[in-house]
């Protein structure tokens, strides 16, 4: 059990352990969404992709996903420069409070979404923006922005902080080695952090809940109603697309930076 | 026309042209004046209402039909009824206007509501007279809602579980024969005021001393019982979760109809019967409070309340509609006077002032 | 006729942008350019303690049952309901949940990081990253639900147990359900926060340990699991607040009797309509959160949540 075989034995069942609990409630809800039948059950009751075209000739549904793209676009697009800075103003600036800072930059997860959620509505409504799509992804940017910082940090500790020095020795003003050094090497983590904030965005209900009204509801919170009164396949198919869309993401990220960048180090 | 014309004057040619001219005139500005007075039109009006089932019969039974009679659209939000009370009552605290035109909510939320001041006064309703008077909210001035219709949380069961016929008592509940395969709302909704009954006290004894009740509960508590909503009950049913639950009628009627082996009694303790209703928030636009009174009004037709309540299977507030086929003589169906009798009906006022206590001591038994 | 000398455009307009930041933050101040960086992060955070602020305010007044409305007066009633034996047992049921699948979180993905970074083929590492990514990006609710079909009473796994002859097993709407369903929601967080970290243990430690006598398990012991502390930390501090503050699995899995914290809000808020106990509750949970991390971060450092600290 202590040779190299024994080690190979015991890490990979714990990966098999592991892969088949992450995939199963993946293949279920896929096959679940493919019954002929009108319920929910696994194996489905023979094949269909009749609950696929119910989708799609849904109105509410194809109106409900583009507010989604775009609220997860403005969420991404507003992380962004907030999460990038805030990154690279931990890792090479001078901090005090750091502590302070980095328990107080991870409220977003110590507070709980509802009251999140319900906070940002008595805000956004005492200022009246309530009723808009753009505060929607505003407040999904605020709940997810440790992912952002995050991601971007894990690139900037890679980062060899020679660089800006040899920039600086070459004559290079400050702003001028950020932009020309600093941003393009940190570029790597800002795309996959705006991609990661962009599919939490696309799957958040909790706080949209308060955001969103029957006018400009999001497919996530669309679902969250539905589940709450009856479970029929068409929502095993709203999943499906899901999971296609994060396909999708996953393989952008891997042409955009290659996957490989989680699994660089600081 | 002729009437305009005596036959003692000479009919002559010119005042017969100014004359039907000034008629036709009259005719065509004549109705526009009489919309004139009706203010104008939103594009469209939302709805709150529950999912499923539920919305598809407001959407058959009075949405449609309004759309057809004013031309405005109606859509539905399907957000939960307790998640919306927050989100209308900050509109309404911050001057906004409200996220929905009408709320098809509980009586018992549209009651805490009402306490709070943001709902509109229906008394005006024209279609208010001819209801029974269980449409009337009990304890409040006026009609800040309007009750539609009841519904009975009555005792459902499988079959199979019981080959000796329906449980006659709710303390079959209590028999570790079903340990696991109980299922109640999961904040003691429709089953508090009947666990006072079912542990020992009498109706006399709410709310005062819901000692009984909470006994009754801790007993249960030993037998596992599993705590949801309504589409909960659904699926456990339909998975073979649970032999018995206590839920509204509605849910088991559609277990029912989608083939799921599910039938239901009213035990000898009772069972609760409440209403739902329909409210209209403040902070509208006047042409919009207006125009939602009226999607109230329309309700509150016989046309909209049979079509509505059938497709329910629920008993409607205006008298007199007959019941779905497969509900003729159901005990989930209570239309005389007789059938109310064995039912239990806590006045709305109580229920709101009591529950957080409730559900309090209620969570404390279950969740401990 | 010579033109006159002109330096490229990109030159031109850096040097006047380089002037522009000059001007609007002079040099002087430089060594606050940090805090200048991160304004617009803790500007966006400061949105959510603008409402916790409000929430808080609201957890000082007692609910009047005859209007439904916060009364005016102040009262610490809201807390002493909040802390009352039922609220007691919720949030120890949380933090013990939270303590638990922490641990069984952290067993399970470090094998799965340590596998994804050391192995040798490209297509394996893409294959697991893929697999961890993919489920990653669903969403609780619809996983939960696929969970309680595999483990449902007519579900999957129950449905072998009666074929091969055996009782079926109540796996669903409890406590261990819960667990189940946390750890595999917040298996991929670990993953990700721990795989950094062990990239950056290069594969001579281990050889030189192996080397030195050691088999494996001590190499890990020894070696690999104290290197990769930074990541161990950063990893168990995320899963650690979402478990405490989740809501969705203890809803769907638990059957209505396990509920947490954020249940208990969700009821507060919403179910008993009495916003003093939800706040007094939520204020509860962000301060016994924000102890623990910051006790955490002080005694160990941030980890891989962090920065190294290359002081400048």
């Amino acid at each position: 059990m202590t040779g190299a075989r024994g080690k190979s034995m015991v890490l990979w069942s714990v990966v098999i352990f592991n892969l088949i609990t992450l995939s199963l409630p993946t293949v279920i809800i896929l096959g679940a969404s493919l019954t002929s039948g009108d319920i929910v059950e696994f194996p489905p009751a023979g094949l269909s992709l009749k609950w696929y075209g119910k989708l799609w000739l849904l109105d509410n549904f194809k109106d409900a996903f583009w507010r989604t793209a775009y609220v997860s676009v403005i969420c991404a697009l507003i992380s962004i420069p907030a999460g990038t800075l805030a990154a690279i103003a931990l890792a090479r600036f001078r901090i005090r409070f750091r502590t302070t800072v980095q328990v107080y930059l991870l409220l977003p997860f110590t507070i709980p979404l509802v009251v999140s959620g319900l906070g940002m509505m008595m805000i956004f409504g005492e200022i009246r923006i309530l009723g808009q799509l753009w505060p929607v992804g505003l407040g999904l940017c605020i709940i997810n922005l440790p992912f952002m910082i995050w991601a971007v940090s894990a690139t900037v500790n890679a980062l060899d902080d020679e660089l800006e020095n040899a920039a600086a020795n070459c004559g290079a003003p400050p702003l001028q080695a950020f932009l020309t050094v600093t941003l393009p090497a940190v570029m790597p983590g800002v795309i996959t952090g705006a991609l990661l904030m962009f599919i939490l965005a696309f799957n958040e209900f909790l706080v949209s809940l308060f955001l969103t009204d029957a006018r400009i509801v999001t497919l996530p919170v669309s679902i969250y109603n539905s589940i709450r009164s009856v479970i029929t396949p068409d929502l095993a198919a709203v999943s499906v697309v899901y999971i296609i869309v994060a396909g999708v993401a996953v393989f952008a990220l891997d042409k955009l930076v290659g996957l490989e960048l989680f699994l660089k180090s600081k | 026309m002729t009437e305009k014309f005596s036959l003692e004057q000479p009919v002559n040619r010119r005042h017969f042209i100014t004359r039907s001219a000034a008629l036709m005139g009259g005719m065509m500005i004549a109705p526009r004046m009489a919309f004139a007075s009706a203010p104008k039109k939103p594009k469209e009006l939302i709805v709150r209402a529950w999912g499923g089932a539920w919305g598809d019969a407001l959407k058959a039974g009075v949405a449609d039909g309004f759309t057809k009679q004013t031309g405005i659209d109606v859509r539905l939000d399907f957000t939960e009824d307790n998640e919306i009370k927050p989100k209308i009552w900050a509109a309404v605290d911050q001057g906004r206007v409200p996220p929905i035109h009408v709320n098809w909510d509980t009586t018992t939320n549209a009651t805490i509501s009402a306490l709070r001041g943001v709902t509109v006064d229906l008394s005006d309703l024209s279609n208010l007279r001819q209801l029974l008077p269980l449409a009337k909210p009990v304890g409040l001035e006026g009609y800040p809602l309007v009750n539609t219709y009841a519904y009975v949380y009555v005792c459902a069961y499988r079959p199979q579980a019981f080959p000796d016929g329906p449980p006659q008592s709710w303390t079959v509940m209590l028999d570790p024969k079903f340990k696991g395969r109980i299922a109640l709302y999961d904040d003691g909704i429709g089953f508090n005021p009947v666990a006072v009954i079912a542990g020992g006290g009498t109706f006399a004894d709410i709310p005062d001393n819901m000692e009984p009740g909470y006994a009754f509960y801790r007993k249960l508590k030993a037998n596992n019982p599993l705590l949801g909503e309504d589409a909960d009950f659904t699926n456990w049913f339909q998975n073979g979760e649970i032999d018995i639950a206590c839920t509204i009628s509605v849910n088991a009627r559609a277990a029912k109809q989608n083939g799921i082996d599910v039938a239901w009694t009213v035990p000898k303790e009772g069972c609760k019967v409440d209403t739902d209703g329909l409210w209209v928030p403040k902070g509208l636009p006047e042409n919009e409070t207006y125009w939602a009174k009226q999607f109230v009004n329309h309700a509150l037709t016989r046309d909209a309340q049979q079509k509505w309540c059938s497709l329910l299977g629920l008993p409607p507030v205006y008298p007199g509609i007959a019941p779905p086929p497969d509900l003729v003589n159901d005990v989930s169906y209570p239309t005389q006077a007789a059938d109310f009798d064995k039912l239990l009906r806590v006045p709305s006022k109580a229920l709101v002032e009591n529950q957080p206590k409730w559900f309090a001591k209620f969570n404390e038994i279950f969740q401990g | 006729m010579k033109h006159s000398f002109r330096y490229p455009l990109a030159w031109r307009l850096l040097d006047w942008a380089e002037a522009a930041a000059a001007a609007i933050w002079p040099r002087r101040w430089a060594s606050l350019t940090g805090y200048l960086l991160l304004m617009p992060a803790m500007l966006l955070v400061f949105v959510l303690v603008i409402g916790l602020i409000y929430i808080g305010e609201n957890s000082l007044h007692e609910l009047d049952i005859y209007t439904y409305r916060l009364k005016e007066a102040f009262s610490l009633i809201n807390y002493r309901a909040a802390t009352s034996a039922t609220y007691q047992t919720i949030i120890g049921r949380s933090l013990g949940a939270s303590a638990i699948v922490t641990a069984i979180t952290m067993v399970l993905a470090f094998p799965y990081a340590y596998v994804m970074v050391r192995a040798a083929s490209a297509w394996t590492r893409k294959l697991l990253l893929i697999a961890l990514f993919l489920p990653f990006f669903i969403g609780q609710v619809v996983r939960a639900y696929g969970w309680l079909i595999v483990l449902g009473k007519q579900g999957l796994l129950n449905s072998i147990l009666t074929d091969l002859g055996l009782p079926a097993i109540k796996l669903i709407y409890n406590y261990p359900a819960v667990i189940l369903g946390l750890v595999q929601y917040m298996l991929p967080f670990a993953v990700l926060l721990l795989a950094p970290a062990i990239t950056a243990i290069g594969e001579e430690a281990e050889l030189a340990s192996e080397s030195l006598g050691a088999n494996w398990i001590q190499t890990f012991r020894h070696v690999v699991i104290p290197m990769a502390r930074p990541g161990l930390i950063g990893a168990s501090v995320v899963v650690f607040t979402l478990t405490l503050t989740d809501f969705a699995m203890p809803e769907i899995l638990g059957g209505g009797t396990t509920d947490f914290i954020a249940n208990a809000i969700y009821d507060g808020f919403f179910q008993i309509s009495n916003p003093g106990l939800g706040a007094a509750l939520s204020m509860i949970l962000v301060t016994i959160g924000s102890i623990l991390v910051t006790i955490i971060f002080y005694l160990a450092g941030t980890g891989t949540l962090g920065f190294s600290g290359r002081r400048p």
